[in-house]
């Protein structure tokens, strides 16, 4: 867009535009204005937010509970780790991690398709704990308990720092404009028919078994290209990083962030990162302060802090306003019925 | 040949015998498929659709005969529906709405060009949806969430939303419960319209007499799951078991 074409545009327009370069511009920006633990952090909002995308797609969009996301997370970190020990570059590595990781959500995805509500919950669960004892007893792959070094990617003329930066931002942008991308596309359609009404997907000539797989592979795929960024912050795998703790994190990132918006992961990944860092002095008690949390998003922000803008919004006018649709919305844990 | 041929259908819910060997053919135009509540009218629409398989009986469209249990397929052949209470995506559009119905029709592979906005296909399904959304008067509100349109426009997306593939067969359930009678003129006209050019065959299951006597030139009435007439909307209402049956449901029949 020119900067003519710009000044054209209406006032909110043109703010929204400045904003957005303006954003951009910081980040790009980044590694010169804050030192290096905050680009740590930075950057685990980042990976975060981008397996958080991968909810977006089967939790916010097709309706599906999928607890599953860390174990697709860890088939990621390894596959690619362990790919780029073998001479693979690193794009190429992840990419393929990425696929292996869809190829696990497919697998998991078949049984998965025919449960719901609470079953599905417990079903990707399991997944969930079995992939730890795969990384567990795949020692030639994963080290098992000992855990692998992960080999730094490092980009000409950057230090390793301002690398993993980039790498993170690179990946999180893509996938931020894939994400979005097809939540106006068919696909994103689909997934929605396939969530609200599922009954009428097959009149539509839409097979809802077939759509369920295809969120699950794309989620994992996602969640496996996230998985290949997090080994670039960890330096470190060992198969502990992806059990129980990192779930509650993506549940976090779920219901406080809210899955329905692609805006969404990216604010439950910065919610996340931070208290994480303030809570690391715990240990357990981190999780009873999880948990509160989620209580409280459940019970206060069904839709999560993505959703307060258009709940603004609506309230504002002075008739009472209608409710935000009456749509069932994001996949709920409680395994009501729709 | 009948775009939509029934024989012998028999449906059971577990002891309750719903339809003991239908007979029904549909030809191009509007028929009218009546009945008291709870005769198995929508049953007999899932057993068309593929939603729900007989124990008994065939389908054919245009003469092949249809797999039960692959209502997926049979949407695919061109056999699209309504449900009686409508059945949409609340949040998204109204137009969105409508190309959902378009979605099944894109080519193998279509996904990937509609993803990376070069599908002809999405372009033309999209045209298809305003043409349908304007001749229904919904033009207006194609941008909306859904969930914003009261009921009675709901149930006129769903029948656009049906037609949008132009589909060889349609069929309607309850589309004018709970539509002003405003509402039902802006949903006929168009519809009888475009069923005339297109000839298509629409079924069309509905309580009101009125419009069933005024749209339909044929009707079959369908009683505990027996056709008990099949003929003029005259002929059908004066017939002896029908009124017995709507008087015995406790609805009043229209003079005709
Ligand atoms: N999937 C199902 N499982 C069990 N019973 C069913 C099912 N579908 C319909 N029935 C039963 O079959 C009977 C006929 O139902 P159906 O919905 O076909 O009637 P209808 O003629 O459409 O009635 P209405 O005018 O009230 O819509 C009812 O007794 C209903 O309870
Ligand atoms: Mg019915």
């Amino acid at each position: 867009m020119t900067p003519l074409a710009l000044l054209s545009g209406s006032p909110r327009r043109v703010a929204g535009v400045a904003g957005a370069v303006a954003a951009a511009l910081v980040l790009l920006a980044l590694p010169g204005l804050v030192n290096p633990y905050l680009l740590f952090q930075a950057c685990l909002v980042m990976v975060t937010a981008t397996a958080g995308l991968g909810l977006v797609l089967i939790m916010g969009w097709s309706g599906q509970i999928a607890l599953s996301q860390a174990g697709f997370l860890g088939v990621g970190a390894y596959a690619t780790t362990y790919l780029v020990a073998q001479g693979w570059a690193w794009p190429l590595a992840a990419v393929t991690a990425g696929l292996v990781a869809a190829l696990f959500g497919v697998l998991i995805g078949l049984p998965a398709t025919r449960l719901r509500g609470f079953y599905l919950a417990i079903a990707t669960l399991a997944f969930a704990e079995l992939m730890i004892r795969v990384f567990v007893e795949a020692t030639p792959v994963t080290g098992g308990i000992a855990g692998t070094a992960v080999q730094a990617v490092v980009l000409p003329g950057i230090d390793v720092d301002g690398s993993r930066w980039y790498l993170c931002l690179a990946v999180a942008a893509v996938t931020t404009a894939v994400v979005m991308r097809i939540g106006r596309v068919g696909l994103g359609r689909r997934l929605r028919v396939v969530r609200d009404a599922e009954i009428a997907a097959p009149s539509l000539g839409v097979s809802p078994m077939r759509t369920k797989l295809l969120a699950f592979a794309l989620s994992a795929f996602i969640g496996g290209i996230a998985g290949a960024l997090y080994a670039q912050c960890l330096s470190y795998l060992t198969p502990e990083i992806f059990d129980m703790g990192l779930l509650i994190e993506f549940l976090v990132i779920a219901f406080l962030g809210g899955v329905g918006y692609v805006a969404g992961p990216f604010l439950g990944a910065v919610v996340v990162v931070v208290l994480r860092d303030l809570l690391q002095d715990l240990g357990s008690w981190q999780r009873l302060v999880y948990g509160l949390i989620l209580a409280l998003a459940i019970a206060f922000l069904p839709r999560g802090l993505a959703s307060l803008p258009a709940r603004l919004r609506a309230r504002r006018p002075a008739p009472p306003a209608p409710e935000p649709p009456p749509v069932s919305g994001q996949a709920d844990l409680t395994g009501a019925a729709r | 040949m009948n775009a939509l041929e029934l024989s012998g259908i028999a449906v059971r819910f577990g002891g309750n015998e719903v339809l003991k060997g239908v007979d029904l053919a549909v030809g191009t135009g509007f028929t009218g498929l009546i009945g008291p509540n709870g005769a198995g009218k929508t049953t007999v629409f899932n057993v068309v659709t593929g939603y729900v398989r007989p124990v008994a009986g065939s389908v054919r469209i245009a003469g092949e005969p249809v797999r039960a249990g692959r209502p997926a397929v049979v949407a695919r052949r061109g056999v699209r529906r309504t449900f009686q209470t409508p059945r949409l995506v609340a949040e998204l559009s109204v137009e969105a709405n409508v190309l959902a119905g378009l979605d099944a029709g894109l080519p193998p592979g279509g996904g990937l060009a509609d993803f990376l906005g070069v599908s002809r296909g999405a372009r033309t399904a999209r045209e298809r949806a305003r043409e349908l959304l304007d001749a229904f008067g919904l033009a207006a509100r194609a941008a909306e969430p859904a969930g914003n349109l009261p009921l009675g426009s709901q149930k006129i997306v769903e029948v656009v939303r049906a037609l949008a593939p132009r589909p060889r067969i349609v069929l309607l359930d309850e589309p004018a419960a709970g539509l002003s009678a405003a509402d039902v003129d802006r949903m006929v006209a168009p519809l009888a319209e475009i069923g005339e050019r297109d000839e298509l065959s629409i079924l069309i299951i509905e309580h009101d007499l009125e419009l069933v006597s005024r749209l339909c030139p044929r009707v079959a009435a369908l009683h505990f799951g027996r056709i008990l007439a099949d003929g003029t909307p005259a002929e059908v209402l004066a017939h002896p078991d029908v009124v017995k049956a709507y008087l015995g449901a406790g609805v009043a029949t229209v003079d005709s």
